[in-house]
């Protein structure tokens, strides 16, 4: 299987390196504009689900095989899903970047449908494997928050449209934010992750026990942020999950330690070892914010304190993993397709021959050091550091796509 | 002129983990080896069940020793019991790998 997986992550690399390209060229304008504004809606799409989901859907392709040792449910309706969503990010994106709200109304149904018919394909995948483990668990439930935040987003867009329901546009809204982030990306994260550190790492006899309590402590943050945010207490949702959500690092954070005390091979990669210090960052960050929240517990209802959370969560975690991952599954995808059929007729190079680590490793490290840079320009209120930051932040996420981008050279 | 197990043992040196970088042999992946006349027998296991590699490696094995002489067909067979641990590597792979178990 290689044609449907490189579909989805090579363009997911390309809207990246536009993404990045479109921040350098306005000089990184759109940073301080309101999130809640045209600018800030295209932005944030076009990285969440141009990029993110994007790759994510074509990791998942790639790997649901390994998860649950059963081939997708079907690959045709693979290519006719990524058309659909393809189609309906492009004209989401346009939508957003014109603001014509004609376009986003149509084009939203054309990307949540798109996100229907890939959570009907992986979810009758993960149902006839039957095999339910702390994996299948995150990804299902991944695959079900990721079909209610488009549900949402489309209710949210249908209230714009009509204004057919006024006092439900902020619970949707905080309900679409919260599902999307901590719901689809934190549990597919989690979830592919007990699978993968210890392949990576050449991990052995790890028990399943933590990861299930870990999934179980991730669905709740969702949950309790979601019931409280409908229920009209979005300042206690928001606290309240952002607890079970600590917690839960904290239990993913004790469950990497494991995996590292029982490794056997030193050095996973460049890539696999950022994933593993953004998720340390993130307990610390989640600690910090709770911590924040505590002593003024007005925090919770003040948009620059969340805007920077949002940044350290997204960027700083969701990102970095991707970003850390796809130095893995990139080379494998690639390698599989190309010297997989000569292996044993010839010599062929390692995976790790196709990247350079090294390099890709001081990248990512040079994203890390921006995004900081980003989050103190926010917090202070310094508009040109910011935008500087911003700038370099680009530079080294395009600097790295071109890296990744070079193994299907090779 | 038939090739010994352990003749066969050598040439399967050259299929490698290619995320790895060690060879199946050093690894402790390959179990058994048998040649009954030039019909080939492989009994060995992955380093986890559901490697992605599964496919890969299999027809690495098959491609390599195929076109050896006296090899009439070879028959791969992977097996999940006993499973693979890190324990069955040689000295070498572990070096390979920075072992420090």
């Amino acid at each position: 299987m290689f044609r449907l997986p490189f579909l989805f992550i090579a363009t997911g690399l390309a809207l990246f390196g536009l993404f990045n390209l479109a921040t350098l060229l306005q000089a990184s304008g759109w940073i301080l504009q309101p999130p809640r504004s045209p600018s800030g809606w295209l932005f944030a799409h076009w990285l969440i689900l141009g990029w993110a989901t994007m790759i994510a859907m074509g990791a998942v392709y790639q790997l649901i095989s390994v998860v649950l040792q059963r081939d997708v449910f079907s690959r045709r309706l693979g290519y006719v899903q990524f058309g659909v969503y393809f189609a309906g990010v492009l004209g989401l994106l346009t939508g957003f970047g014109f603001f014509r709200v004609q376009w986003i109304a149509l084009f939203a149904v054309l990307a949540l449908l798109g996100i229907l018919l890939f959570v009907l394909n992986i979810g009758l995948t993960i149902l006839q494997a039957a095999r339910w483990n702390p994996i299948t668990l995150s990804s299902a439930t991944a695959l079900l928050y990721l079909l209610l935040t488009g549900l949402a987003g489309f209710l949210m867009g249908i209230n714009f449209a009509f204004g057919l329901w006024p006092e439900w546009h902020d619970p949707l809204f905080f309900s679409h934010i919260w599902m999307g982030t901590v719901g689809w990306f934190g549990l597919l994260i989690t979830g592919f992750s007990y699978k993968m550190l210890p392949m990576f790492y050449l991990a052995h006899g790890i028990s399943d026990r933590l990861p299930r309590i870990i999934a179980w402590l991730w669905n709740a943050a969702v949950l309790a942020g979601v019931v409280l945010f409908l229920a009209g207490f979005p300042a206690f949702g928001f606290g309240l999950s952002l607890g079970l959500l600590t917690l839960a690092v904290y239990a993913y954070n004790f469950y990497i330690t494991k995996v590292r005390k029982a490794r056997h091979k030193k050095n996973p990669g460049g890539g696999i070892r950022a994933s593993v210090y953004s998720a340390r960052a993130l307990a610390v960050i989640c600690s910090a914010a709770l911590a924040l929240m505590l002593i003024a517990p007005d925090l919770a209802k003040d948009e620059r304190f969340i805007v920077i959370f949002a940044w350290a969560y997204l960027w700083g975690w969701v990102a970095m993993t991707i970003l850390g991952y796809l130095s893995k599954i990139v080379p494998f995808l690639w390698w599989t397709h190309k010297y997989g059929p000569r292996a044993g007729k010839e010599k062929t190079p390692t995976m790790g021959d196709l990247l350079d680590d090294r390099q890709a490793a001081f990248v990512l490290a040079g994203v890390g050091l921006c995004l900081l840079a980003v989050m103190v320009g926010l917090g202070m209120e310094m508009a040109v550091w910011t935008r500087w930051s911003l700038g370099a932040l680009s530079l080294f996420s395009l600097y790295y796509a071109f890296l990744i981008a070079r193994v299907f050279a090779r | 002129m038939h090739l010994k197990p352990e003749e066969i043992r050598e040439l399967l040196r050259e299929v490698y983990d290619p995320e790895l970088g060690v060879n199946i042999v050093d690894l402790g992946l390959v179990y058994e080896i048998r040649n009954d006349d030039g019909d080939v027998y492989i009994r060995m296991t992955l380093t986890t069940p559901g490697c992605p590699l599964h496919d890969t490696i299999t027809r690495a094995v098959e491609r390599l020793l195929e076109g050896q002489p006296g090899i009439r067909s070879v028959k791969v067979d992977i097996v999940w019991n006993p499973p693979w641990s890190p324990d069955k590597m040689s000295e070498e792979a572990k070096r390979q790998l920075g072992f420090f178990g």
